[in-house]
């Protein structure tokens, strides 16, 4: 593999773990959150602190970037349990503001100049680079496919799912509104920071120009385009909008207007998604391939 | 004390352009209920045009003209080629399809007209006055007393004509004013050509105020503006503009008369969470 | 044996509005409770009140020898009152099933190692499909729950509200926009559902189906309890007739 596909394949596996990360808050538990990059430079940061302040390496910082960005889902799923749909969708919005302003402006995150120096992961002694790094994120993307898998199967999933569908019916089940909803935002936010750490060690500098608002949407947009609340919808739609600027740069100064363009015109023809429950996909395709329709 | 006063008025009429821009967006969501954070975008071609307009023809006034027209096609055009459709899905999907549309818009401009800034200097019709030692330029007055025009026009629109009646019944419920005989979907048409005309008013001002006119020039209204619905109230008007102008002021005097250290970009975002929790339907809104 | 649930004294008021005004009544273990009333009398908000959706501005709620005005309707639920709405809410993008089991975790959710376990298990799955079995839906359990006619997602509603209440079931207008063979279907069901052990306290406005299920009727007006006795007293009863007719006769009027 040439390393410009490495290059690629590398940012397309970082961008869907947080893009799983999203799914399970707005596809599994229906909370709107147009503010996903703050929770992934959240990560980012705790890695690029805990490895350039406190000397430690991405395995040990790992259990500690996770639960810090447990407590920031947490805390930042507050106004999910008092506002819903446009009042959030602002909130959100306007949390990753915040975070980003944060990050430029207090001191300890290293203001303009952000942090840098991030030392490479390494295992066994090795530092991993062009390959072997892929090998790693493509490693934490299937753990962060599993760890989506299985949630869909426990009754704490089933418990998301019902509120998305029906708040009222599902509390008149049981369902702490409150619970589930922090739930879901605390293992969004965990996924998304180790997407972010993963992000910090490759880089190796990470400043808050990386975590701004059209961050956000192009998170969001991977996961409408794949497919919200499915299992491969997140991988479907960060392949797509992630390999579509590059193949787009042979059209150098059109990339953007293209990119748009296309964005614009799937989400205004294939609104579901991609493998979503309308889509063409499947609806003509899925149905011939498997045989008649289910 | 004079520099205190300077800064108010500029406050006031940084808050008069958001207020310009903040009511279109306002109105739209009145009637529709979506977040059609591309407005921005409507607002800078709206400058745009102005700008180019005026270098050709040498009048303000064809440029304004030239400009609302454009940017009312425009409006509507996005309207029922992009929201219209999408109206039966969930509300996140004509916000990404509005992202996207001022994308594609800012691009557009970018490679039409260059990523350069292009300056607008032109004199409003208007006089510079001299108040006891403080100057006031004329763009400055344009600025208020076009606000003010806009604001009259709107509330003799929407409380004294029929039309605006029937864009208030809409905005309350669309099915049930269909059902009284108004077609909706016409209204809903007609608030984006007032919104985006009014934009455009907004783009040409705050070209020749800051004397720039830039691709990405909405980029940054285009957030505030979200916050600022919200803050006064989603669809409300009035609310809108009051929390456009208490933002203006806000961010003059904090940050640039009282040299506060803190990201004046984010503050609208700060005060909308502030009001939230106060009230969670925002200063004039209904629950 | 207390009752099952007591209601003293309950009240709540929306702006000026005593939606429901000192109402008390009290139900018995194993029967079932009509809750009558014209529109507006405030029964879906005593409902509402009830399984925890509202908190009352004054008087006390005691289910099982518990207080439980105040709580939240998760709260409410997990002491095993289960509720059908008004307005039907099924999962739309479930299947009939997964409706029902969810319905069915009303005992893990609460608790925290009770989450992480697979909710589509065998012994889950036979549950709810004997619930829907119950109900008459069980062969349409893999249908998308959004797609059923009304008639089916009522009984889908009752499936759940099974599932939860194993104590108590509110049933909210459960008969309404039914067809004649679903409303008998409906009412044997109630009946078997009570000799099974559980309590039932419904609102409904077909006169015939209250009368006959219930064995006590509480009815209702602007808030307050107009009311309380065998169904027999009630059709006789001066102020019940006034009630529904005086309405009526202004409904003729205008």
């Amino acid at each position: 593999m040439s390393g410009y596909v490495v290059t690629i394949l590398t940012q397309i596996a970082i961008q869907a773990i947080v893009v799983y990360g999203l799914n399970v808050i707005v596809g599994y538990a229906g909370q709107i959150s147009l503010g996903h990059a703050a929770f992934f430079g959240i990560g980012a940061y705790s890695a690029a602190l805990l490895s350039t302040q406190a000397g430690m390496s991405f395995w040990t910082a790992l259990p500690l970037v996770l639960l810090i960005c447990a407590l920031c889902g947490l805390l930042l799923g507050l106004p999910s349990l008092r506002l819903k749909h446009d009042f959030l969708a602002i909130t959100t919005i306007g949390i990753n503001f915040i975070v980003q302003a944060m990050f430029l402006y207090v001191p300890f995150f290293g203001g303009a100049l952000g942090i840098s120096a991030i030392p490479r992961i390494t295992l066994l002694g090795e530092p991993l680079r062009g390959t072997h790094f892929l090998y790693l994120c493509m490693f934490c993307l299937g753990v962060v496919m599993a760890v989506c898998w299985l949630f869909t199967r426990m009754f704490a999933g089933l418990a998301c799912f019902a509120l998305r569908e029906e708040e009222s019916a599902a509390t008149s089940m049981g369902i702490s509104p409150v619970r589930f909803k922090l739930l879901a935002f605390m293992l969004g936010t965990m996924i998304a920071g180790l997407g972010g750490s993963l992000y910090a060690h490759y880089m190796r500098f990470v400043s808050a120009d990386d975590f701004s608002f059209p961050l956000s949407v192009s998170f969001l947009a991977m996961l409408v385009l794949g497919g919200m609340g499915t299992l491969l919808g997140p991988l479907v739609g960060a392949l797509i909008l992630g390999a579509l600027p590059e193949l787009f740069r042979p059209l150098a100064d059109f990339r953007i207007l293209f990119y748009a363009l296309m964005l614009l015109l799937m989400i205004r023809f294939q609104p579901g998604g991609i493998l979503g429950e309308s889509s063409l996909i499947r609806k003509r395709l899925l149905p011939t391939f498997l045989g008649g329709s289910k | 004390m004079q520099l205190l006063i300077e800064q108010i008025l500029n406050g006031l009429a940084m808050g008069s352009i958001y207020a310009i821009i903040t009511l279109g967006l306002a109105l739209v969501y009145g009637v529709m209920r979506i977040l059609h954070v591309a407005h921005a975008s409507i607002y800078t071609v709206g400058a745009y045009a102005g700008v180019f307009i005026f270098h050709a023809t040498g009048s303000l006034a064809l440029a304004f003209l030239g400009s609302m027209l454009i940017c009312a096609i425009l409006g509507v055009l996005i309207e029922r080629l992009v929201y219209f459709p999408l109206l039966k899905h969930p509300p996140y999907v004509p916000l990404i399809a509005s992202i996207a549309v001022m994308l594609t818009i800012e691009e557009v401009l970018r490679l039409l007209a260059g990523p350069q800034i292009i300056t607008f200097s032109a004199r409003l019709p208007f006089p510079d006055l001299d108040l006891g030692g403080i100057h006031l330029s004329s763009t400055l007055i344009a600025i208020y007393v076009i606000t003010i025009a806009i604001l009259l026009f709107l509330w003799y629109l929407t409380t004294r004509t029929e039309l605006g009646l029937a864009m208030r019944a809409t905005s309350q419920d669309m099915p049930v004013a269909g059902a009284q005989g108004i077609n909706s979907h016409s209204i809903v048409s007609l608030t984006f050509i007032i919104g985006s005309a009014i934009a455009a008013i907004g783009g040409i001002l705050v070209g020749i105020y800051y004397n720039e006119v830039y691709p990405t020039m909405g980029a940054v209204p285009a957030y505030k503006t979200l916050a600022l619905i919200v803050v006064g109230g989603m669809g409300s008007v009035p609310g809108a503009v009051v929390a456009a102008l208490l933002l203006g002021l806000a961010e003059t005097l904090l940050i640039g008369y009282l040299n506060v250290p803190f990201p004046r970009d984010a503050l609208a975002f700060v005060a909308m969470i502030f009001v939230l929790v106060w009230r969670s339907e925002g200063l004039f809104g209904s629950k | 044996m207390s009752p099952l649930l007591e209601v003293k004294n309950l009240s709540i008021h929306f702006g000026g509005l005593h939606a429901v005004d000192g109402v008390d009544f009290s139900i018995e273990r194993g029967e079932i409770l009509g809750l009558l009333g014209p529109n507006g009398a405030g029964k879906t908000v005593t409902f509402n009140l009830i399984s925890g959706v509202y908190k009352p501005t004054g008087g006390e709620i005691w289910f099982d020898g518990r207080r439980i005005d105040g709580l939240p309707p998760h709260a409410v639920a997990a002491l095993g009152l289960g509720r059908t709405f008004q307005i039907v809410k099924p999962f739309p993008t479930l299947s009939v099933l997964d409706n029902v089991l969810v319905a069915r975790g009303v005992d893990r959710y609460p608790g925290v190692s009770s989450l992480w376990t697979s909710w589509r298990s065998k012994k889950e799955v036979q549950a709810a499909m004997a619930l829907l079995e119950r109900v008459g839906l069980a062969d349409l359990a893999k249908r998308k729950a959004g797609l059923l006619p009304l008639g089916n997602l009522r009984r889908l509603e009752i499936a759940r509200a099974l599932a939860v209440g194993h104590k108590l079931l509110l049933l909210d207008e459960s008969f309404s926009g039914l067809r004649h063979e679903e409303i008998s279907r409906l009412e044997t069901l109630i009946r078997d559902i009570r000799l099974d052990g559980l309590t039932v306290l419904l609102i409904e406005h077909n006169m015939r189906v209250a009368m006959g299920l219930s064995d006590r009727i509480v009815v209702m007006e602007y808030g307050k309890k107009l009311a309380e006795g065998t169904p027999e007293a009630i059709q006789r009863d001066e102020r019940v007739i006034e009630a529904y007719l005086g309405r009526k006769g202004e409904a003729d009027a205008s």
